[in-house]
């Protein structure tokens, strides 16, 4: 119990584990795990809060308040990213995310089906191309092509930012 | 008065025919190597011609290389980017792999962004206001295609396929043949550019051939006239030569002739026994001896002439004192001059430097100054013989000049020019019937020169002639013989 509760931790906040531990916090090291959500240069959008990043996630908003269409582009499997993006946005695993969709679809609660790429250059390119489009990339990998959102009024610099990639994966 | 204006027209036209042919005599002495250099520069001018005209068309044609040829692989290039721009749109219609889909869109991006850079290029270069246009036409549709690409392109990544198509049939298709239009429009332009530039080489090419044809017309007319004016000079030159010799003939018959006769008659009277009285033998014998001796001169010139032309003559030079020479020349001349019935006048300066020479050359030369002072003296029977030293010429350096002065007919300006020509005698004195060979000047001059002096004359027609030989003195020869070679002291 009390390991699960430390692993937990460590999910959830990276530095304040490494704080625990005695160590300095790095925020170079932090801003390089964290996670940037990133839309067309032409969306207006600036800010969503953590609840209407899942929403959009989720599928659950069909556009964005300029009218624009929503995309929503997800990396394919088993990438760090996309493993982030399940357990802090979706609070799902593979399947319970599959399902989501599949079932959402069917029933018409979902208005979005999830895009599908390779790496975070595809993923970059596509926000690019798609003005409605939303991904997500490491805070590394992005560059001037997109626009990175805020989340709950904080960029991935940020030392609150919520959005983190999990630095060792959970035994 | 027309027979008179005739004659003057006639008296022109042969003056000129007289300057033509003089010039033609000097051009004949120089004829081959006149011709070659004619030749020559004729020549380097139509190579000069040719090489600045083949280099203007070579400038030319790489400027329409540069200008076309380049520009429209450039049009070309832009015209393929344009369609793979569209071509990347479309085939990212036919999958469903977002992936590949990006990569089509990259793709076009990257085509698009040279077409861009390519019209951007053209509107830089553009000159004519036609290119100018056509250069805005296309800034300002490519953009409105690439809006609806981009629209196209967020359709199709987005999944909409029938939006996608919808916009790229009512805007894509549209706009695109706009581009393609405008590209077009530019490819003609170029097309036409290319088109004058080819007329303006092909006019230049023309205008080159044309002009080598007439400078080589001209070479060939040029050497041409050359051709024939050496050959009339040279033609001119043998038929003065011709006359000359058969003066020359007629004169030394007639110069042969007159002394025969006297001595023939004389020896006829003696042999007859017409003369009888010792006195009027010693008379016979005495002309018998003068004609002889006269004879003999005449035949030594010649002689002397005829060696000196074929340069068989060989002087043997050594110091002389001036004096001995006029003392010689005195001796020499005295029975004629006296016969004639003149006196000659010596005036040497005194201290007279040595000469280096040919005693008996010079005294020939001199000899026959004298004679022909006596000859041409006219009614004032009196020569003066002036031997002094000048020394102010600095560039021939101190000289010994020996005049002889007459005061007799006199020699007119056009003829003193001829006077040195072998066989040359004046009219005047032809028509005179002064008797002569026309070879006792040429021979005084050949001594001259080769006693390393010259011989002139100043003369004004009806006051007398001076002839003067100037010869170099001692130092002066000794110094041009280290030059020439001190092995011998005879010179041919």
């Amino acid at each position: 119990m009390i390991v699960a509760a430390a692993v937990l931790l460590l999910e959830v906040s990276p530095d304040a584990a490494v704080s625990a531990a005695g160590a300095p916090p790095q925020a170079e090291s932090a801003s390089e795990q964290s996670l940037a959500i990133i839309v067309n240069l032409s969306n207006p959008v600036d800010n969503l809060s953590l609840q209407d990043l899942r929403t959009v996630f989720l599928g659950e908003r069909s556009h964005w308040p300029n009218g624009r269409r929503i995309t929503l582009v997800m990396l394919e499997p088993g990438q760090p990213e996309r493993k982030a993006v399940l357990r802090t946005i979706y609070h799902m695993n593979e399947s319970d995310f599959s399902r989501h969709f599949l079932q959402g679809l069917f029933t018409g609660e979902v208005f979005v089906s999830p895009k599908t790429l390779a790496n975070p250059v595809g993923v970059r390119k596509f926000v690019f191309n798609v003005p409605g489009a939303i991904g997500y990339v490491r805070a590394a990998d992005v560059d001037g092509t997109v626009k990175v959102i805020r989340v709950d009024s904080h960029l991935p610099d940020d030392k609150d930012y919520s959005l983190r990639i999990q630095a060792h994966p959970a035994k | 008065m027309r027979e008179r204006i005739s004659r003057v027209a006639r008296g022109g036209a042969h003056s000129s025919i007289q300057l033509v042919d003089r010039f033609l005599h000097e051009v004949a002495r120089y004829s081959s190597t006149l011709l070659l250099l004619m030749v020559f520069c004729v020549e380097t001018g139509v190579v000069i011609f040719v090489i600045r005209d083949l280099r203007a068309a070579d400038r030319e044609v790489q400027r329409i290389y540069a200008g076309s040829v380049l520009g429209l692989r450039g049009i070309g290039e832009l015209q393929y980017q344009a369609q793979e721009t569209r071509r990347s749109t479309l085939y990212a219609l036919t999958t469903n792999d977002s992936n590949l889909q990006v990569e089509y869109a990259d793709q076009s991006r990257a085509a698009d962004r040279r077409v861009t850079d390519g019209i951007a290029d053209y509107l830089a270069h553009a000159r004519m206001p036609r290119e100018v246009d056509v250069g805005k036409r296309l800034q300002r549709d490519w953009p409105a295609y690439l809006k609806v690409r981009d629209e196209v392109l967020a359709s199709i990544l987005e999944g909409s396929i029938k939006e996608a198509v919808d916009f790229d049939l009512a805007g894509g298709v549209p706009s695109f043949d706009r581009v393609r239009q405008d590209l077009e429009d530019v490819k003609r332009l170029y097309d036409e550019q290319a088109s004058q530039r080819l007329a303006i080489v092909d006019e230049a090419s023309r205008r080159s051939a044309g002009r080598l044809v007439g400078v080589l017309c001209f070479t060939l007319l040029f050497a041409s006239v050359s051709v024939w004016a050496i050959q009339r000079a040279k033609m001119l030159s043998a038929l003065k030569l011709a006359k000359l010799q058969m003066d020359f003939v007629a004169s030394v018959s007639h110069e042969l002739r007159t002394p025969l006769a006297v001595i023939c008659a004389s020896a006829q009277n003696i042999a007859d026994g017409v003369v009888e009285e010792k006195e009027q033998l010693a008379k016979y014998g005495s002309v018998i001896r003068n004609h002889t001796r006269q004879l003999t001169e005449l035949v030594n010139q010649i002689l002397l002439f005829a060696s000196a032309k074929e340069g068989r003559t060989h002087y043997v030079l050594r110091p002389l004192q001036i004096p001995q020479i006029i003392e010689a020349v005195l001796r020499n001349t005295r029975e004629t001059v006296e016969q004639a019935g003149f006196t000659i006048d010596p005036h040497l300066e005194p201290g007279l430097p040595e000469i280096v020479g040919d005693f008996s050359a010079l005294t020939q030369c001199l000899q026959n100054l004298v004679g022909n002072a006596v000859k041409y003296g006219g009614s004032h029977p009196h020569i003066i013989i002036r031997a002094f030293v000048e020394g102010a010429d600095h560039q021939r350096g101190e000289e010994i000049r020996i005049s002889v002065e007459d005061r007799g007919i006199g020699i007119d300006s056009s003829e003193i020019p001829h006077i040195f020509d072998p066989f040359y005698r004046s009219p005047v004195v032809t028509a005179a019937q002064i008797h002569g060979t026309g070879l006792g000047l040429p021979l005084a001059k050949n001594i001259a020169e080769a006693m390393g002096g010259r011989l002139t004359v100043v003369s004004k027609l009806g006051v007398g002639s001076v002839f003067t030989l100037h010869l170099p003195t001692r130092k002066k020869s000794s110094q041009h013989m280290a030059t020439v070679g001190s092995d011998s002291l005879t010179r041919p």
